[in-house]
Parts: structure tokens; sequence; C-alpha cells
């Protein structure tokens, strides 16, 4: 297919600027690309060294909070390297958090993701953030939640990959309920 | 049996952002010829469970679970060939903007009998005299002429007949209408809602009409349902809803509706906004928006509910409303007015 910056319609001549130009061609537009950033990664960078270029932090706005109270958090995932990374992940549900072992702080399956890899994209030199708020209650049915406990909890970040810890794609924060 | 029945139905979005549930186990039927309304703010679902009727939710989302039944055969189920076999047939679906939903380089004649031929088998000539049958009956003037114009030829309200003629062309047994007004203007909206009207009754089509203004939903509808945060917070009939609202949402919606002659300096609103379905608030919804809102709102999710007796809703349920008001769970109570005024045009008025 033509592409408008092929047909010369949009060039214009200094002393006609009405006319089509005679620019040199073969100047290729820098913006467009031919294939997708993240597929250069996918070929070329082993699965290890994209692990390792990606770092995952979880920042609490609070880590002292009373009974009940929010906890609103940042989560943020960095690529180290100038050039794009896609991480394969185990499932279209690309990270997940959780409070105390237990995924988006329930403890009932929230999530039932269908099969078949995934990838967390991140062009070069990103750090993509994501607000998230734990609501300082644990939900223990369909229906009910509860308040967690006085007492420390643990606030965890993982990128949904085998062993997420050994691959440095996790992060925890401690959240003290007072 | 209902014409449609929509049960359990889960439609998520899986983004890098998180799971987005846009519509959360709902549940809802529609008798042949009934016109059904949706409403609820941007962002409550509407529209993708009008898309979800048809299977056209795309990439990254899918209908989790659920069952949706057409005359008893779940589309659900159904093979790719035989989901087009419904769609534009027995299932057909006015969009929001006429302009983005016409092909620009077809005629709007062409498009309109592309449908009648793939589905009806006509010829084409049988086609094109059906289409400029069609456009006539909705109203566009000297419809043989404007056959063989393009999209951009007409004017907004005559592309949104068209596409209305479109949907009806293979006489389906219910439209789905996704807020079909929106990007027309008050008069034109009146006409094409009335023209709605009319041709549902002439063809016998059931409608399922989307929208955000109650004030059409009190013009058109038999029955209401009031969604929030992907899940329906109230069902009842479009008289039922207006002169007794059972759910605080809904309160606060018709209170949000201004008036001619009405004496408040400000418009009444809801507070807030519709929360980020990737990440609801516990318990109800609705509880961070709600002035009736107590501890138990927090931690606990209302069942949709029968508000008369308090047992839980069924598809089948003449009323029900998702608050802990009708389980016996809310300690202070809904404490809300109604008054109907007989000299407004609008019949009722919630206080809060």
């Amino acid at each position: 297919m033509r592409r408008i910056y092929e047909s010369d319609a949009v060039e214009r001549d200094r002393s006609d600027p009405f006319r089509p130009g005679d620019a040199e061609e073969g100047v290729e537009p820098q913006a467009a690309r031919s294939i997708t950033s993240s597929a250069w990664s996918k070929r070329l960078l082993p699965h290890w060294l994209r692990h390792r270029v990606v770092t995952v932090d979880v920042t609490a706005e609070r880590t002292h909070v009373g009974p009940a109270e929010s906890v609103p958090f940042t989560v943020t995932f960095t690529n180290r390297l100038p050039i794009p990374v896609s991480v394969e992940v185990r499932s279209p549900l690309l990270w997940t958090w959780s409070v105390d072992g237990h995924v988006e702080a329930s403890r009932v399956p929230v999530h039932d993701p269908p099969d078949g890899t995934a990838y967390l994209n991140l062009d070069r030199g990103e750090r993509r953030r994501f607000r998230r708020e734990w609501s300082g209650l644990f939900r223990i049915s369909d229906r009910e939640w509860d308040r967690a406990d006085r007492g420390e909890h643990t606030l965890r970040v993982a990128v949904n990959v085998a062993d997420p810890d050994g691959k440095g794609l996790a992060d925890e924060t401690t959240i003290t309920v007072e | 049996m209902a014409l449609l029945e929509v049960r359990d139905l889960t439609v998520t979005f899986y983004t890098a952002e998180g799971v987005v549930t846009a519509v959360d186990d709902l549940s809802y039927s529609i008798e042949a010829g009934e016109k059904f309304g949706v409403v609820g703010e941007s962002g409550a679902g509407k529209s993708v469970t009008a898309l979800s009727l048809l299977r056209l939710i795309e990439s990254p989302g899918r209908i989790e679970s659920g069952e949706i039944l057409l005359d008893g055969d779940d589309l659900l189920e159904m093979t790719e060939t035989e989901i087009q076999e419904v769609r534009g047939n027995r299932v057909a679906m006015i969009f929001q903007d006429a302009q983005t939903a016409l092909n620009p380089v077809y005629t709007v004649g062409d498009q309109i009998s592309e449908a009648i031929r793939h589905h009806l088998d006509h010829t084409d000539e049988e086609a094109r005299e059906r289409a400029i049958e069609l456009l006539d009956r909705v109203g566009i003037p000297d419809a043989e002429a404007r056959y063989s114009d393009y999209p951009h030829e007409f004017s907004g309200g005559m592309q949104q007949r068209a596409v209305i003629a479109m949907a009806l062309s293979c006489d389906p047994d219910l439209l789905v209408a996704d807020e079909p007004t929106t990007a027309l203007d008050v008069t034109t909206e009146a006409k094409i809602l009335a023209e709605l009207e009319d041709l549902a009754e002439e063809f016998d089509t059931a409608v399922q009409l989307i929208t955000h203004d109650l004030g059409v939903v009190a013009d058109l509808c038999d029955r209401v349902m009031v969604m929030y945060a992907g899940k329906s917070v109230e069902r009842a009939s479009a008289e039922d809803l207006f002169y007794d609202p059972k759910h605080p949402y809904t309160v606060g919606l018709m209170s949000s509706i201004p008036r001619i002659g009405d004496d408040r300096d400000r418009l009444q609103t809801i507070p807030g906004s519709m929360p980020d379905l990737i990440s609801t608030p516990t318990g109800c919804s609705f509880h961070p928006r709600c002035p009736y809102a107590e501890e138990a709102c927090r931690r606990t999710e209302p069942a949709l509910t029968e508000p008369e007796t308090g047992k839980p809703a069924t598809v089948g349920s003449e009323r029900s409303a998702r608050c802990l008001e009708y389980t016996g769970e809310l300690n202070g109570g809904l404490d809300y007015d109604v008054t109907v005024r007989d000299d407004a045009a609008a019949p009722t008025e919630g206080s809060q």
C-alpha cells in the first residue's frame, strides 16, 4: 500500500509552494517502524538477561497505619537497558500484588486467567508506574471482608513468572497495623 | 421463556495495569417485544454488556463466565459461523456513533443491502428495493436518490437513521441500541427516539436501550436496569424506578436531573466518581459515594435482593436492588423522600 509520505503530496517547492517538490528521495521517516520494538527483544535478548535488566519496586505511602486504614502504594517496573525489553509471563495476568501471600489481599481466588503466555513490554529505559491501594482488609469470602490483625504485614509485588524472587522480579515492603 | 436471558455474565480485560472487571456477575432477561433500558454513568459496563451479547469483545477482553441465552440457545457456545448468523439477523445493534459505524467508502444503501443479501438471500435488486423501503421508513427524504449517497453526504441525524434502518433490515428479534442519540441534538434525539419506538412496535422487536439519560428511559422503556461498576444495582419497571427508587445510586441519578422551574441554587450531584474497575472498593462498590454508607457497607458486598421480601433476587424477579438495607444489615436505613409533583414535566425528585 502506498503511504502518504511516499506520494510526494506533502512536499513543497520553495519557489512554488503548491507544486509537489523534487526533494531527494530515500529519506525514511524516523518515526515509522516496520517491526515492533518488542519483537527485537524477543529474538535477540536471552530470557535471563531480560529478567536481570527489569527491576520491580513497591513503595507504600505509609508504613504505619491504624486498623482498617487504607494503604496506597506505588508499583514501579523499570527497564535499565536502552533497548525495549519484553518479559514472558505465564498468563495474561502480568503481575500481582499480595498481602501476607494472599493475592489482592483475598483469601478466596479473585482471578482465573486463561492459559497462555503473555508479555510485559517495557520500552527503552521505560519506568512504568501503577498506583494501587490496600484497604487494610482481607477478603474472607465472596461477599465478606475482615480487618487485618494488628502487627506486621508483608505487601509484595511480583511479575507472573516462575520463581520471581530468584529472577529478581519481585519486591516487598512491610506495613505495620497499629 | 424470555427472549434473552443473561446469567452470571462476567467480562474481564487483561491490561498491563491489571485486570479490569467491566461486567461482574450480571444477570437479566428481556421478554419478546419488551423495551428494556440499561442506565448508568460512563464506565458502568453498559456498552461492554451490549458488545458481549454479540460476542464482539475484542482482545484483551474476555467473557470469563456466564450464559447468554437467546430463545434458549447459548450464544457463548455457538461456533463463529453460527454467531454470524445471529449478528444483524436475530440480534442487531445500533452503535453509539453512527459516523464511525458507517463505512465511509461504501454508499449508505450498499451497506444496508449487504446485510439483507447476506442474511435473507435476496437478489441485488430485491435487496436494493428493501433498503430503499427501509430508508424511506426511517424518514430519509427522497430515499431512492439517497441510496447512492456516501455517509459524509448525510447529516448526523440522517446517519443515525441509516444505522437504524440497517439494524432493522433483517427484522431482528432483539435490537441493542447503545446510546443511539448521544451524538445528536435534542430535537433530532426526540424524533429518532419516537421513530425507534414506532419501529420497534411495528416490527415487534425487543429493544435493549443503553443510555445515561433517565429522561429517555422514562419515555421509552418498560423495565430498567441501573448499572454501577459492572454490576446491576437495581432492576424494576420504569414506573417503579421513577416513583419508588430503592437504591441510593438511583436516587442520586434522579436528583441530579436538571429541571425547568427548579429553585435549587446548585444542581445536586453524586459526589466522587465511578471507581477504577481494576480495584473496586471492598464491600458495596458504591459505598465511598453513598450518603447512607456504614461500616457494614465497607465489609459486606450486598447481594441482589427483592426489596419487599428480602429474598435473593433471581433473573425473573420483578424488582431487585443491591443494598444491605434490604437484607436488614444496615442500621441507619435509607433516609430519602421521593416527591411526586403533578405539575412538573418530570415526575419525581429524590432528596437526600
